[in-house]
């Protein structure tokens, strides 16, 4: 450690880097000491509040984010179309949504009954699997289309192809569906803005269901995602393509289809991601993806970009951030994206390969 | 026969998809619409009733045309009846595919179903005359037989092409024309003259002074929004096209430059009121620094990396430009209006004026930027685009090289933003989306990356003829992407690809020459 520090050269860059951090640490430590120690605006309740958003927004990003690390780790390119693909999910998720909203399925007690009160949860099993169903579908066209011809290609080539495909996709979501905010129909069991009622230090927070069920789902989706990449004989063979492409064909593993599963286990994730994000948040457009799509990157670079529990921690970091970081700072929460894009910058300053990124060997950096 | 009809069949289905696509966006009424302005027979789009039926027949008959043209791709070998079934297969998918459409979004309107809840695009008025305003069954029969004769007339055209020996001869024959044409040396010549060339720049400039002067005010505005894309095409070519570093927060710095002039020149809210000609140098200053303070720390990053960071600076920056935070600097959400005008010999600047300036700084810059590639730190640039870690065992400094681009860069956007406020007399935060830097990028890129003619001809392409074409204005970003995407698949070197310069190698004389000067 200190023969490290002795060897250390102060260059230019090093001094403004150093520069830049000081700043920084003496910013953070002087509002947090305001915020803590000065008028307290924020009582514990509304702490509480802000941690269950983060939380809940957290796990969506952690979803989101995988897909950006699983494909980096395999091609070692940013999938910029990544956010589009969560949001034709949730474009799906609502179209089925509505769909069994106007089934009707009258019962004895309410002749009024439609489909989607009368049978809830076989309702929103379709609605996850349409949503993850047409994400995983576009997540595996787009990288037949737009990526498989650019295998070996120089580097900026894919991502420009990649930035193409989200105007497009995001173009056409506008054309095909209109520019128009629309509402998702959540059936009555999950309506928004019910919940249990929580008390904490005198006062009621308001435990919403939609945000309880977004929040365990995401869990259980990167529980199995991790048992999948673990366990199963898919996941071996992910591991070995990303780890060394030609290797991985000598020993017989089919490279073309392991990237093309990659891009469809990505799409799901997405694809539920983005449903969720319907059902907690309600309103969407095809907006939807762009900023979900870059702040779940920031979080796969925050954990380390190609380091699956590193996608899923940062993703709940930067969810926790966003929400609490306003506060905490006592800034206006329209700068909250600041805060994101400023994390990504200060990471990428100090820390390219992340929190939990071992160092990138010279070949992929 | 078996790649025929596999080649028919995916042809079919791509087209088929292609087709129902564009009916849902309601390409398929605008793209009749504009055969009929084409054509003449109609008075426009507005007046559906006298939009003949024939439009759409003939926008069905060029997209069966294109099915069965490109089912018969590669196969030059196969006999006249392979060819007519790969065709047919590929007209019969394509037209199933379409007579779907047609027949559910048909009997879906009929039924008074109201389709725009969902699909805002199918209007029960253009479904009508999608459907020749009989019944959907009729219509879908007609699109059938429509895709499927003209997907014949294509393949059999293609096998036409394919087996006619006059026509492989007739194109060696253009090939030697133009390669003979590009040889002969009198040409070269010519062009070497130092008096032909002073002519030839003569009659550019006499015809630039005249042309804003023609053209009226419309086109004024158009040829200066493209000449500004020039610009800032120009700068971005620098960073991304010379360096090779992929820079999408570029709009950071045109919203610096725009909003330095627009603060220094402009009555609200400071009210400096700035000599123009110096606020447009603060601008370049700012932008400079602005690129200075966000490339000092993170130059050293990797390619993918440095463009989502500097993605995220360039959606800081209009953020913090509309927030509450900044709002007493810089009037947040409402923008700045009033923006100063320049003034010459006591009147304030017409269009033509203007036009005239931009002229000029464009010429300026281009000027600027090809003394930039021919020269030593050109050259470092260029390496370093090609291979950084080369570059640096061959002894350039790759850090400061690679500042030095961004530096300039940032420069051309403060000047572009600068005349950006300044024509627009106005500037606001949603001027600068993170779709102005995409669309400075797809410039550089689809003109050809590092080739000045090619930013040029770039921006003429992307921003100028979406200006002309209103009536794709809807579908203009659509295009984008999807000539992106296509562009780095088919053609990633651009419509108009740099040259390289060529080692020339030195005569047997010259050498002798050389070895005999070192001699003594």
């Amino acid at each position: 450690m200190i023969k490290k520090l002795r060897n250390l050269k102060l260059t230019p860059a090093l001094i403004l880097r150093l520069l830049v951090g000081l700043v920084v640490l003496i910013y953070l430590g002087w509002r947090i000491y305001q915020t803590a120690f000065g008028e307290g605006v924020y009582g514990p309740d509304t702490w509480m509040r802000f941690l269950i958003t983060g939380l809940v927004v957290g796990g969506m990003y952690a979803l989101i984010a995988i897909g950006y690390t699983l494909v980096y780790g395999i091609l070692f390119m940013i999938n910029f179309a990544h956010g589009e693909v969560m949001m034709l999910g949730t474009f799906a998720g609502y179209f089925v949504l509505e769909a069994f909203s106007a089934i009707p399925a009258p019962s004895a007690a309410d002749p009024s009954l439609s489909f989607l009160n009368a049978y809830p949860v076989i309702a929103l099993v379709l609605t996850f699997i349409a949503g993850a169903g047409t994400s995983a579908l576009v997540g595996f066209l787009l990288e037949k289309i737009a990526y498989r011809p650019l295998r070996g290609a120089p580097r900026l080539v894919p991502l420009i192809s990649a930035i193409g495909a989200s105007i497009f996709l995001q173009n056409a979501a506008q054309l095909l569906f209109g520019p128009q905010r629309r509402q998702y129909a959540n059936p009555d069991i999950l309506w928004r803005g019910t919940g249990w009622m929580i008390p904490v230090g005198g006062k009621e927070v308001m435990l919403t269901y939609t945000g309880v069920f977004s929040f365990v789902l995401s869990i259980l989706l990167m529980v199995g995602l991790f048992i999948m990449v673990k366990k199963t004989k898919l996941g071996k063979s992910m591991r070995a393509v990303a780890e060394n492409k030609q290797a991985a064909a000598l020993m017989g593993i089919d490279v073309d289809s392991v990237i093309s599963k990659t891009f469809i286990i990505s799409g799901i994730l997405a694809g539920s991601a983005g449903v969720m994000w319907g059902i907690h948040n309600g309103l969407f457009n095809h907006y939807v993806g762009f900023l979900p799509g870059i702040k779940a990157f920031t979080a796969a670079v925050l954990g380390g970009i190609g380091n699956i529990p590193g996608a899923m921690m940062g993703g709940m970091l930067l969810g926790l951030f966003e929400s609490l970081g306003p506060a905490l700072l006592g800034l206006d929460f329209q700068l909250k994206d600041v805060i994101a894009f400023t994390i990504l910058i200060l990471v990428l300053i100090f820390k390219p390969s992340g929190l939990l990124g071992e160092a990138l060997s010279e070949e992929k950096v | 026969m078996k790649t025929a009809l596999k080649k028919g069949l995916s042809s079919g289905v791509i087209f088929g998809i292609v087709f129902v696509f564009l009916l849902l966006i309601g390409f398929i009424n605008v793209g009749s619409g504009m055969i009929g302005d084409l054509l003449g027979n109609t008075k426009g789009l507005s007046n559906q009733d006298t939009l003949s039926v024939n439009n759409l027949l003939a926008v069905l008959a060029i997209l069966g045309f294109f099915t069965g043209f490109i089912a018969r791709r590669g196969q030059d070998e196969s006999k006249w009846w392979v060819s007519f079934l790969g065709g047919l297969t590929a007209g019969l998918v394509s037209g199933s595919l379409a007579w779907l459409g047609i027949w559910l979004t048909g009997t879906l309107s009929v039924q008074g179903v109201d389709l725009q809840t969902y699909l805002p695009n199918m209007d029960p008025d253009d479904l009508n005359y999608l459907r020749f305003y009989s019944t959907p069954f009729a219509a879908a029969n007609t699109y059938m037989i429509y895709f499927t004769v003209f997907s014949l007339a294509g393949s059999a055209v293609n096998w036409l092409l394919s087996i006619k020996a006059w026509f492989a001869k007739c194109v060696a024959g253009c090939k030697r024309g133009v390669s003979s044409w590009k040889k002969s040396s009198d040409i070269k010549g010519l062009f070497d003259n130092p008096w032909v060339m002073l002519v030839l720049f003569l009659v550019t400039a006499v015809v630039l002074y005249y042309l804003p002067l023609a053209w009226g005010s419309y086109w004024n505005y158009i040829m200066g929004t493209v000449a500004i894309y020039v610009l800032l095409g120009l700068g971005l070519n620098i960073i991304v096209g010379y360096s090779g570093q992929l820079v999408l927060g570029y709009v950071a710095f045109f919203a610096v430059g725009a909003y330095t002039f627009a603060l220094l020149t402009a009555p609200e809210p400071h009210g400096i009121g700035l000599s123009l000609w110096l606020a447009a140098g603060a601008s370049i200053v700012t932008s400079t620094l602005t690129g200075l303070l966000l490339g000092l720390p993170i130059l050293n990053l990797r390619g993918d990396y440095l463009a989502i960071v500097t993605l995220g600076f360039g959606e800081i920056i209009r953020i913090l430009i509309r927030s509450d935070l900044l709002t007493r600097i810089t009037n947040g959400p409402k923008g700045v209006t009033n923006v100063g005008q320049p003034v010459w010999r006591g009147e304030v600047f017409s269009d033509v004026n203007y036009m005239h300036l931009l002229m000029l700084l464009v010429l300026v810059a281009l000027f600027i930027a090809k003394r930039l590639k021919d020269s030593r730190t050109g050259r470092a640039w260029v390496a370093i685009r090609e291979d950084e870690t080369v570059a640096q065992a061959t002894g350039v400094n790759t850090y400061r090289s690679k500042i030095l681009a961004l530096l300039l860069g940032a420069a051309f956007a403060g000047l572009a933003g600068a005349m950006f406020a300044s024509r627009n007399q106005f500037t606001g935060p949603e001027d600068f989306t993170m779709m102005v830097s995409i669309n400075v990028l797809c410039i550089v890129i689809v003109g050809g990356m590092g080739s000045l003619p090619g930013i040029v001809l770039g921006a003429f392409v992307l921003k100028g003829l979406p200006e002309l074409l209103r009536e794709l204005e809807d579908y203009r970003l659509l295009v984008f992407g999807a000539l992106l995407v296509v562009m780095m698949i088919v053609r990633p070197e651009g419509l108009w690809p740099a040259g390289r310069v060529k080692f020339k190698k030195p005569s047997a004389a010259k050498i002798q020459e050389a070895a005999t000067e070192v001699e003594p």
